[in-house]
């Protein structure tokens, strides 16, 4: 039976502006759909139509490209991300840009702890591609930020300090040299604190992504140690702003939700290692959730049916999120994830509607598998 | 020398692998030496034993990626000065095993695991370090006569250059040649299947059993 036929809920057109919609939210008053961000990155390249590359050092066009792939799907928040070396490559690390796919690390800026010594923080305006980011930031507010929210990916502190020295090299410093990770964490903290302050400068928001913080790769208390009080730091200053903070963390992190609520941080961004039910029911109460549509096997290798089920679930599992609920892809979206898919993943929002009707849904679920 | 003494040593050796003690190990390793026991068993019995315990604590989520590099860091320097001992005689040939992280993608914690536990496992793994291409990780496979090509990433960015390798293989009628495993964060046995390859494993020690599986717990050749 074909799903599409007879289980199809009314398409309603979105009524709302995305500023519009997440204030509605957040004060539990009547909106069209619930929030939806697939998390796109350098597939703003395809919707623009130019190369992966000519977005990283080009404000101009990193912000034409956002804009367009905003208005191209409809989604509510704008991030400006083009990989999360930006920092670290303001501080000496060398980064690669392949012309037509996302950029990625060649060496970290240094190979010892002796040379910890010679490490700067970045200053935003002048180092690496950030000052162009910033531009970029700027463009985008200018042109939409009156109708969505503008944020610009900002890496985690500890995740940071492995572009610094290395991944393989961090991890064992953890266990071997604690003082000389919080120095590199120290140092990405500050440079993360300046180019969270100039984010703003630009009109934007930052929002945090610490892929190395994740319990697949150190452990809960290495956690608490390594990577919470930096997080802390970084929230709080978001909030000396007045502005909501949302924290993604890859992988595995049910270990660490109670550390990751307790950095304050208004909105969980959770993976697909992560159960979005467990994690309502043991941090709902406290933050906002953010998830998790596989990024690969389900948004870039899926079908639309299989995108519109998937929403289906996630929307069942955590629509009722006390401190709220944005369905979202569980990381950021592969650049060539097809443009019908990240459609589809809108169009099972608004499909859904407000307020959600989980039974219809999980009936829908049911009838499609 | 009695085969519970042998033992006690053994033990030792595994306990301090996996305690990530590489004084001890060493220390044990030069002892082991100078009693004249038997290196090759002392490896399997003691290093790999050790390191197939925190093979097992990384499973349980009670060891994670920094305790797993510092047993490695233990077992190999066992490794190191047992090796030059083992009789030719129980040098078998075995299974080998190609590794890389595919183009593009420098996230090579994931490989580094894989690779010392399927070392720990027996495997003879050759280690193409980070950033391969397709083709060089299909002739470096033909050139050593590998069994395997293991090939991880933890980007999404980078997971075309997996299908390339499996591509690179069919046109070139090499296929068959090699069973091909996939695994890291964004992958999927959807994707292993799509892509065509012979596995997945969503983490290092099922990359152990995935292998176990596919070679019917055979690491000979």
């Amino acid at each position: 039976m074909s799903d599409s036929t007879i289980n199809r809920l009314a398409l309603k057109k979105d009524a709302l502006f995305p500023l519009q919609r997440l204030h509605a939210y957040a004060q539990g008053l009547p909106v069209d759909r619930l929030p939806c961000v697939p998390i796109v990155g350098n597939t703003a390249a395809r919707v623009l139509g130019v190369t992966v590359s000519s977005l990283r050092n080009n404000g101009k066009s990193l912000a034409d490209a956002q804009v367009a792939s905003y208005r191209r799907f409809g989604y509510d928040n704008i991030r400006v991300f083009t990989d999360l070396y930006t920092i670290a490559e303001g501080m000496g690390a060398r980064i690669r840009v392949p012309e037509d796919e996302t950029a990625f690390l060649a060496e970290p800026a240094i190979e010892s702890v002796s040379r910890i010594s010679g490490l700067r923080p970045v200053d935003p305006w002048r180092d690496g591609v950030l000052p162009e980011h910033l531009e970029a930031i700027k463009r985008v507010v200018q042109e939409v930020g009156n109708e969505v929210p503008v944020t610009a990916a900002l890496t985690g502190p500890f995740t940071n300090a492995s572009f610094l020295i290395g991944a393989v090299n961090l991890s064992r410093l953890v266990l071997k040299d604690p003082a000389s990770v919080h120095s590199l964490c120290k140092l990405s903290l500050e440079s993360a604190l300046a180019y969270a302050e100039a984010i703003f400068d630009a009109g934007g928001m930052p929002s945090l992504t610490d892929a190395m913080s994740s319990s697949s790769v150190i452990s809960p208390k290495q956690f608490e140690e390594f990577s919470y009080p930096y997080l802390k730091t970084l929230v709080d200053y978001i909030h000396s702003k007045s502005r909501p903070a949302t924290l993604h963390i890859c992988g595995k992190t049910s270990p660490i939700w109670d550390k990751m609520a307790d950095t304050r941080a208004d909105c969980i961004s959770i993976d697909n290692d992560a159960n979005l039910l467990d994690a309502k029911k043991k941090i709902g109460h406290r933050v906002r959730l953010m998830g998790n549509v596989h990024p690969s096997a389900i948004m870039l290798q899926g079908t639309p049916q299989d995108i519109r089920r998937e929403v289906f679930k996630c929307v069942i599992a955590a629509h009722d999120n006390p401190k709220g609920f944005v369905v979202a892809s569980g990381c950021s979206l592969p650049t060539e994830t097809p443009f019908e898919n990240i459609d589809a993943m809108l169009d099972a929002v608004r499909e859904t509607g407000y307020p959600v009707n989980a039974g219809l849904l999980e009936e829908i679920v049911n009838n499609s598998l | 020398m009695s085969d519970n003494k042998e033992q006690t040593f053994f033990t030792a050796l595994s306990d301090a692998v996996l305690n990530m003690d590489e004084g001890t190990v060493e220390e044990i390793a030069h002892r082991v030496i100078k009693e004249k026991i038997d290196a090759y068993r002392a490896i399997e019995n003691g290093l790999v034993d050790g390191m197939n315990r925190a093979g097992q604590l990384f499973e349980d989520e009670e060891y994670f990626i920094p305790e797993i590099l510092l047993c490695s860091d233990a077992m190999y320097a066992g490794l190191n000065i047992l090796n030059p001992y083992i009789n030719r005689e129980q040098q078998r040939t075995r299974k080998k095993v190609v590794i890389g992280v595919v183009e593009g993608d420098t996230h090579d914690i994931g490989k580094n695991l894989v690779k010392t536990l399927l070392d720990a496992a027996g495997f003879e793994v050759i280690d193409l370090g980070r950033d391969v291409q397709p083709r060089q990780i299909v002739d470096a496979a033909i050139a050593e006569h590998a069994d395997v090509i293991a090939l991880s990433t933890l980007m999404t960015t980078t997971m075309d250059g997996m299908a390339a390798v499996v591509q690179i293989l069919q046109e070139s009628g090499q296929r068959d040649a090699f069973k091909v495993i996939v695994g890291g964060g964004p992958i999927s046995q959807t994707f292993a299947d799509r892509i065509g390859a012979d596995g997945y494993a969503p983490s290092a020690p099922a990359a152990v059993k995935l292998l176990h599986k596919l070679f019917k717990d055979s690491i000979y050749v």
